[in-house]
C-alpha cells in the first residue's frame, strides 16, 4: 500500500498543530461557534444528538494491520470501545470529547492517517472497489490512481468552500464494485480500441433527496489528462453550483438543470484552456504510485491440500461460500469479515475486534485490510491452506457471520440514535429483521439480497439502491418507514420503486416477510430477487404486503 | 477598515468604495467600482478608474482587456463560506495574467488567509482587527501542498 513521504507526514502533522490551535481558540472565546462549525466540519469533526462524532479518513478503504490497531486502541482510549465503519469506507467515532480530539488526531498522524476533509463543502474521500489488486476482472488497479486524486484534492486551496460536499468513486475493474454512477464524480478504467487505458468519466450521479444515476461526460478521458479534466469539472461547478438552497447544491442539480450536453460544452469550453494552466503529474509520479501497490508476495506453487475439515465441518463450508471469493491467484481467496452480526449495529466493530482483525490480517493476508462501502471489511490475500486456521480464529471474536451478500448483511446508517437529521431510528429496524430472520440457512437459501436503510431523505443508507430499501419517515411525531424495491448500485445502476404508503415501525418485518414470501413463491429455480423482481415487477408484492397489512 | 497586506497592517490605504448608487467623484483614481460601471464607463473620456470590486457572479474574462490598466481588483466575499471569489483570484491570476493587487473583501477570516493567498490573492481587508500574529502563524504553517501550480508566496 501507499507510504507516505516525508511532505505527506510535515503535512498531516501541520493540520494536527492547526487543528489543535483551532480547538483551542474555540475554547478560549476566541472562534465564534459558526466559524469554528466550518473549521471542525473540514477536518471531520460533527456535534451530532448526543455529543462530538469524529470521521476518520480511510483512503479507498486501506489499511494497514499497525493502523487498524491504532484504530482499536483510539475506539478504547477516547470512545466507548468501539467504532462504526461508514458506507463510504471511512470511521466514525461517536463519543469523543472535543478535548480529546487534537491528542486523537495525533495518534492517527502518527501511523499516517489523518481525518481532512470528511466532511463539509469539500472534496470528500476517493472510494474504490474494496477487492481491488486481488480479483481477477479488473483492467487496471485503481488504487494508484485514488492516491493520486487524494493528494490533488488534500487541502486544495481553490476548492475548499463548494457549494456542498463532492464525492469521486474510482473502479479498475468491469464489475463496478464502487457505485461509481451514484457519485458526483465516476471514474472507470477502460480500454479503447488501440488498448490505451483511460477513464470513462461521470457525472451528476448521487443519493440524497433528488438520486440520479451520473451521465458519461466524457466516454475516453486518457489517464494523463485526470487532473487537469478533474480540476475543469470542479471548477465549473464551484463557480455555477447553486449556493442559494442546501438541497439544490449538489453538482447532480447543476448537471440536470443544465442538460449533460450543455454543461459538458461549458467544463470543455473550461478544460480546452486550464488544461494548460492548472496541476497535472509526471509520468515518474503515477509510475512511483503504481509501485506501492505491488501484488502479495508469491506462494508455494503447490496448491495446499484441503484439510478432512474443511469438507466435513457444515459451518466452515457455509462461510467458506458466502463470505469468501476468488483472489486472481488461485492459491488464495478473498476473505469478507461480515460487521453484521444480531449482537451489535451495522458496521460496528469492538476495539478487540479492530485489533484482533489487525492481527490476523498481519497473519494471514500480508498485514492489508480494506473497508467495503457495504460496512464490512476485506482480507484481500489470504491463502487458501490458511483459511480453516483464519475461520476459527474469527468465530472466537464473533465476526464470522456467513451472511456476506445475504439478507441480513444490510446497510444501515446511524438514523435517530445518533443523527440529528434523522426522522426515524434504523437501529431498530435491523434489529427487527435480525431477530425475524435469524435462519442463516434461510438466508442462504434466498441468496444474495440487500436491505438498505435509510433514516431519512439524505440516504446515508443507500436506501435507493437496494433490492430493498426501507426510508424512515416521520408522521405525526411517529417513526414510519417508506419501502422500495428493484433498487441497483453495480454494473446498471437502478433506483428502487416505491412499493406503496408509509408503514408502522411495528409492521416493517412483517412487510419484509410478506416480500420474501412473494419472491419465494415467484422465483424460478435459483434466480436472485433482482432478476425476480426485474420480470415480475412491483404489484405482486404490493398486494401481498398491503393486502394483509390492511 | 484594518487592512492586511504582506503579513502588515497597512494604514495610509486611500481606496474608497463607491456604491452604483452613488455620483462618482470626478478623479476616480483610488475609487473602486462595480464591474458593471467600470465596463461602461470605458466609453467615457473622462475614464480614469482602475479599481474594481467584484461580485460572486461576475465573469472574470471581462477584465482580461484591461489587466494592465487596473491598480486594484477586489473581490467580495459576501459570507465566509462564499467559495466562488477562490476561482475568480486563481482564473485572474493564472489565466487573465493580472499583476496588480488583489485583495479580498466582505466576511473573511483569519484562517482563510494561506487559501486566498495561494490563489493570489494579496491583500486582505478584514471587518474587524485581524490578530496579526495569528495570521502570520496561519500562513506559515503548511510549507508545501499538493498544488504546486497554487504557489504559496515569497
Ligand atoms: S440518512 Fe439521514 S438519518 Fe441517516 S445518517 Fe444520513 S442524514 Fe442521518
Amino acid at each position: 500500500m501507499y507510504q507516505y513521504t516525508k511532505e505527506d507526514r510535515a503535512l498531516v502533522q501541520s493540520r494536527v498543530a492547526e487543528f489543535r490551535d483551532q480547538v483551542e481558540r474555540y475554547r478560549d472565546g476566541k472562534l465564534d461557534e459558526d466559524e469554528f462549525k466550518q473549521l471542525r466540519l473540514r477536518n471531520g469533526l460533527y456535534y451530532q444528538r448526543h455529543a462530538y462524532m469524529l470521521r476518520v479518513a480511510i483512503p479507498y478503504g486501506v489499511l494497514s494491520s499497525k493502523q487498524l490497531h491504532t484504530l482499536g486502541r483510539i475506539a478504547e482510549q477516547y470512545d466507548k470501545g468501539y467504532g462504526h465503519f461508514t458506507t463510504r469506507q471511512n470511521i466514525q467515532y461517536n463519543w469523543p470529547e472535543l478535548h480529546d480530539v487534537p491528542d486523537l488526531l495525533q495518534d492517527l498522524a502518527d501511523v499516517d492517517m489523518h481525518a481532512i476533509q470528511t466532511s463539509g463543502n469539500c472534496i470528500r474521500n476517493t472510494t474504490t472497489d474494496p477487492l481491488a489488486g486481488a480479483v481477477a476482472d479488473e483492467i487496471e488497479d485503481p488504487r494508484p490512481w485514488c492516491e493520486l486524486i487524494r493528494q490533488w484534492s488534500t487541502l486544495h486551496p481553490e476548492f475548499n468552500w463548494l457549494p456542498r460536499k463532492f464525492k469521486i468513486a474510482v473502479t479498475g475493474s468491469a464489475n463496478d464494485r464502487a457505485a461509481v454512477q451514484v457519485h458526483d464524480i465516476g471514474l472507470r478504467l477502460i480500454k479503447n480500441d488501440k488498448g490505451e487505458t483511460g477513464f470513462e468519466v461521470l457525472v451528476g450521479g448521487g443519493l440524497g433527496r433528488t438520486p440520479y444515476i451520473g451521465s458519461v461526460i466524457n466516454e475516453f478521458l486518457p489517464t494523463a489528462d485526470l487532473l487537469t479534466y478533474l480540476n475543469a469539472i470542479l471548477r465549473v461547478y464551484n463557480q455555477e453550483g447553486r449556493r442559494d438552497n442546501l438541497y439544490k447544491a449538489r453538482i447532480k442539480i447543476l448537471v440536470n438543470a443544465k442538460g449533460i450536453d450543455a454543461f459538458k460544452k461549458r467544463v470543455d469550453l473550461e478544460w480546452a484552456q486550464s488544461r494548460f494552466e492548472d496541476d497535472t503529474f509526471t509520468k515518474e509520479h503515477i509510475d512511483q504510485l503504481k509501485s506501492q501497490f505491488p501484488a502479495p508476495k508469491p506462494l508455494a506453487t503447490e496448491l495446499p491440500e484441503h484439510a478432512s475439515e474443511v469438507n466435513s465441518n457444515p459451518l466452515f463450508n457455509q462461510w467458506y461460500q458466502s463470505n469468501t471469493t476468488a483472489h486472481r491467484d488461485s492459491r488464495r481467496r478473498i476473505v469478507f469479515i461480515s460487521l453484521k452480526s444480531a449482537t451489535a449495529p451495522a458496521g460496528d466493530a469492538t476495539a478487540e475486534q479492530m485489533q484482533a482483525i489487525a492481527k490476523l490480517a498481519s497473519t494471514f493476508s500480508d498485514s492489508e485490510i480494506r473497508s467495503t462501502h457495504e460496512q464490512n471489511l476485506v482480507l484481500p490475500h489470504v491463502p487458501v491452506g490458511d483459511l480453516y486456521a483464519l475461520w476459527k480464529a474469527l468465530v472466537k471474536e464473533n465476526l464470522a457471520t456467513a451472511n456476506i451478500g445475504k439478507l441480513s448483511d444490510m446497510i444501515v446508517c446511524p438514523g435517530l440514535d445518533f443523527c440529528s437529521l434523522a426522522n426515524a431510528g434504523t437501529i431498530t429496524i435491523y434489529d427487527q429483521i435480525n431477530a425475524r430472520f435469524d435462519n442463516l440457512d434461510y438466508q442462504h437459501e434466498l441468496g444474495d439480497i440487500s436491505i438498505k436503510i435509510s433514516g431519512c431523505m439524505n440516504a446515508c443508507g443507500h436506501h435507493h439502491v437496494g433490492d430493498i430499501g426501507i426510508l424512515g419517515v416521520e408522521k405525526n411525531g411517529a417513526e414510519w418507514y417508506q419501502l422500495t424495491l428493484g433498487g441497483h448500485a453495480g454494473n446498471k445502476a437502478a433506483l428502487g420503486k416505491r412499493l406503496g404508503k408509509a408503514i408502522p415501525q411495528s409492521d416493517v418485518a412483517d412487510a419484509i416477510e410478506h416480500i420474501l414470501q412473494t419472491f419465494i413463491d415467484q422465483r424460478h429455480e435459483q434466480e436472485s430477487f433482482a432478476s425476480t423482481f426485474e420480470r415480475i415487477g412491483l404489484e405482486p408484492f404490493k398486494e401481498n404486503v398491503y393486502a394483509t397489512a390492511a | 477598515m484594518p487592512l492586511l497586506r504582506n503579513g502588515e497592517l497597512v494604514c495610509n490605504d486611500n481606496w474608497i468604495l463607491i456604491e452604483d448608487e452613488s455620483d462618482l467623484p470626478k478623479n476616480h483614481s483610488t475609487m473602486l467600482i462595480s464591474l458593471t460601471r467600470y465596463l461602461a464607463l470605458q466609453h467615457s473620456e473622462t475614464n480614469s478608474a482602475v479599481g474594481v470590486l467584484l461580485t460572486p457572479t461576475d465573469d472574470v474574462h471581462l477584465l482580461s482587456p484591461h489587466k494592465r490598466k487596473l491598480k486594484l481588483i477586489g473581490i467580495e466575499f459576501p459570507s465566509f463560506t462564499e467559495g466562488r471569489g477562490y476561482t475568480q483570484a486563481r482564473l485572474l491570476r493564472k489565466r487573465i495574467g493580472y499583476q496588480g493587487e488583489l485583495r479580498a473583501f466582505g466576511d473573511i477570516r483569519e484562517d482563510q488567509v494561506s487559501f486566498m493567498q495561494r490563489n493570489g490573492i494579496d491583500s486582505f481587508h478584514f471587518a474587524d482587527q485581524p490578530d496579526k500574529a495569528l495570521v502570520q502563524q496561519l500562513v506559515s504553517r503548511f510549507k508545501t501542498g499538493y498544488q504546486p501550480s497554487y504557489q504559496y508566496p515569497g
